[in-house]
């Protein structure tokens, strides 16, 4: 149990610290009053304006600001299970951005392009999205079994062959939506109601059924690696390709599963943006959940349900992050957070030490 | 025709160098063996701080700043990934993240502004061209030079293939690395001040929009090599003014071959040749390991 605690001591630390010294940067370019404002805007605009919400009984104060929350937590959830999931094989997959906008395609292409009833119709683009983001991934993992090429290169090119690709030739050229009438459209056609993730409480909120989808695949990933063989084999290939070999696991095999599992957790976070809330594929996505998702990755600790805890806490932040702009702090400054908890989670050795310092070995403590 | 091929050869001439600098900046740091995805966000420092810093002084002190502003964050990079031993890739992939919302934060909060930093005088044009392009003719050469042919390079090169060697020889593969790290900062600081000094004349929300991954990819397709690097980073730069200068002069030919896979040739080509190598490319063998003295 001491060991456990000890193991949260590092994210805990650094993103508490991160928050402060982002706080710190705000009261030194704006002032302590208007920093204390612009926090407490971003705490409305992420848990809901609850003051607001008892005075004049309007719900939509809290449940819309939760809904973007939540949102927006999916995502980061999603695309932080996809690269949690390739560290445990002991990859590093920089490429869910990537796998993440050939997977909005994919869903934006058959949320359009096929007219089914939803209860097929909204699993298939979801599906469609998994096997787009799986198959973009799956280069990755086959360059690295057959040529020996790093991961870390080849999901780095893959990203930027994924925007030119779709946003600078597919979505604004062949699979453009017709102009209807004078209006000019820009992006995919129009995903159909059929395949639309569900709100969750009415028009009062954005909140959908994606946010279900991405709790479950956290605890899913969680109970596979836990509790399923092929989850202790990957974590075994993880630790000692070697090792796992002579206990006659294929680290091969493991290595080609885990990046397609990771690409189809990337890909369903693009399905998650296109069939929840921007309803097509628009004109450029202009959301970088796949670097996100290596910060949630890495604060999480690559455990499933650490990568699902930062992903809440950052995508409420987020939320909140847009009513900051109202005091000259700019809408990216929750980024601003997480990058520099990133950066001091990367700082181990550091934390180690101070987890050892606060929560010190007992005598009888196996190592 | 010849019209055409002049207007695309300046065309070059202008976007080529940022990239160059990087590219040349990011083999220095690899073959010392540490790992530099963070580019990015050393360019964009430099853009930045360059900008900023020219509001108040001239242009050329400026840009000097601004290769200042890259090498400290570089300086971060090196203190996480060689003295507490981080992984390289994450602490370049944080600077970069952080660097990119640092950047707006600034804008904002100093400028109040989200698009871009007031104009500042841009540098001055030596033949038609900024003084940066003529310095990246010529630095690939001297760079070149200094890992092949001094013992600065050789203990630079020994360092990232077999830190453990080089240690044994009395090199001080912390030291040496760190100012590896140090110097691709410094390049892919003045890569980035390009931007927003010459290219541009202000520093803009976007910059260096991928370049530094582009820098990244250049320093791969140039097998790790200073002169290769600078020779992918020119060609990848032929690339996009060949697009700029189709999308004016022969817009046509843009329908037939569509943008988006111009954009893509960069990338692909890297992965192509990666995948025709196969193994590791040219790779300095100790790349992205921390310096282990017990190991051998």
């Amino acid at each position: 149990m001491r060991e456990r605690l000890r193991a949260l001591v590092p994210s805990t630390a650094s993103v508490l610290l991160a928050i402060a010294v982002c706080f710190l940067a705000v009261v030194l370019t704006r002032g302590l009053g208007t920093a204390l404002d612009a926090f407490a805007a971003m705490g409305a605009g992420a848990l809901g304006d609850w003051g607001r919400a008892f005075d004049t009984g309007d719900m939509g104060a809290v449940l819309r600001p939760l809904g973007e929350a939540s949102n927006k937590a999916a995502l980061l959830t999603l695309t932080g299970l996809s690269v949690a999931v390739a560290f445990r094989v002991g990859l590093f997959n920089i490429g869910a951005q990537g796998q993440m906008m050939v997977g909005a395609l994919a869903a934006a292409v058959v949320g359009a392009g096929v007219s089914w009833p939803a209860v097929l119709h909204l699993p298939a683009a979801l599906a469609a999205a998994a096997v787009a983001g799986a198959a973009w991934a799956s280069v990755a993992a086959e360059l690295r079994l057959r040529r020996g090429v790093h991961e870390v290169i080849s999901t780095i090119m893959l990203n930027w062959v994924a925007v030119s690709l779709v946003e600078n030739w597919l979505v604004t050229g062949p699979m453009r939506a017709a102009a209807s009438g004078d209006n000019s459209v820009s992006g995919t056609a129009q995903v159909l109601d059929s395949a639309v993730l569900p709100r969750l409480v009415g028009d009062v909120s954005r909140l959908n059924l994606g946010i279900v989808l991405s709790l479950g695949a956290g605890v899913a990933t969680w109970l596979f690696f836990s509790k399923a063989v092929r989850g202790y084999e990957w974590r075994c290939v993880g630790l000692s390709p070697e090792a796992a070999r002579a206990a006659g696991i294929d680290p091969r095999r493991a290595t080609r599963e885990a990046m397609l599992l990771s690409g189809a957790l990337a890909g369903l976070a693009g399905a998650v943006l296109v069939l929840g809330t921007e309803l097509k594929y628009p004109s450029t996505l202009a959301a970088s959940y796949g670097f996100d998702g290596i910060a949630m990755a890495l604060i999480g600790q690559g455990h499933p349900l650490g990568v699902v805890a930062s992903s809440v806490l950052f995508g409420a932040l987020r939320a909140g992050g847009t009513r900051m702009q109202l005091f000259g702090v700019h809408k990216s400054f929750p980024e601003l957070i997480q990058g520099l908890a990133l950066l001091l989670v990367a700082a181990k050795l550091v934390w180690s030490r101070l987890a050892l310092w606060l929560l010190p070995e007992r005598s009888g403590e196996r190592p | 025709m010849t019209e055409v091929l002049w207007a695309l050869w300046n065309s070059v001439l202008d976007a080529a160098p940022a990239l160059v600098f990087a590219a040349v900046g990011a083999t220095l740091s690899e073959r010392a063996g540490v790992v530099n995805v963070g580019v990015e966000g050393m360019m964009r420092a430099g853009a930045f701080v360059a900008a900023v810093a020219s509001l108040v002084m001239p242009t050329p002190l400026g840009v000097v700043v601004g290769m200042g502003a890259g090498a400290a964050v570089a300086g971060v990079h090196g203190w996480l990934s060689i003295r507490l031993k981080s992984d390289q890739v994450v602490s370049g992939m944080a600077l970069n993240l952080v660097m990119l919302a640092l950047g707006s934060f600034l804008l904002e909060a100093v400028f109040s502004s989200p698009s871009s930093t007031p104009p500042i005088t841009q540098l001055p044009r030596w033949w038609g061209h900024s003084p940066l392009t003529w310095l990246a003719f010529a630095l690939p050469f001297v760079v070149h030079l200094a890992v092949q042919r001094t013992p600065w390079g050789l203990r630079l090169r020994a360092v990232g293939e077999k830190p453990q060697a080089a240690a044994v020889m009395g090199v001080s593969v912390s030291r040496l690395r760190m100012g590896a790290v140090l110097l691709s900062g410094a390049l892919a600081g003045l890569g980035g001040a390009a931007l927003s000094t010459s290219t541009l004349d202000r520093f803009e929300h976007h910059m260096p929009s991928g370049l530094g991954f582009m820098a990244v990819a250049a320093m791969v397709f140039g097998r790790w090599t200073p002169l290769g690097a600078a020779g992918a980073a020119v060609f990848f730069a032929f690339g996009h003014a060949l697009r700029v200068g189709l999308a004016s002069s022969a817009p046509g030919l843009l329908e037939v071959v569509p943008q988006g896979v111009l954009l893509a040739l960069p990338y692909v080509l890297t992965l192509l040749v990666l995948a025709l190598q196969g193994q590791k490319g040219g790779a300095p063998a100790a790349l992205g390991k921390p310096y282990d003295p017990e190991l051998r």
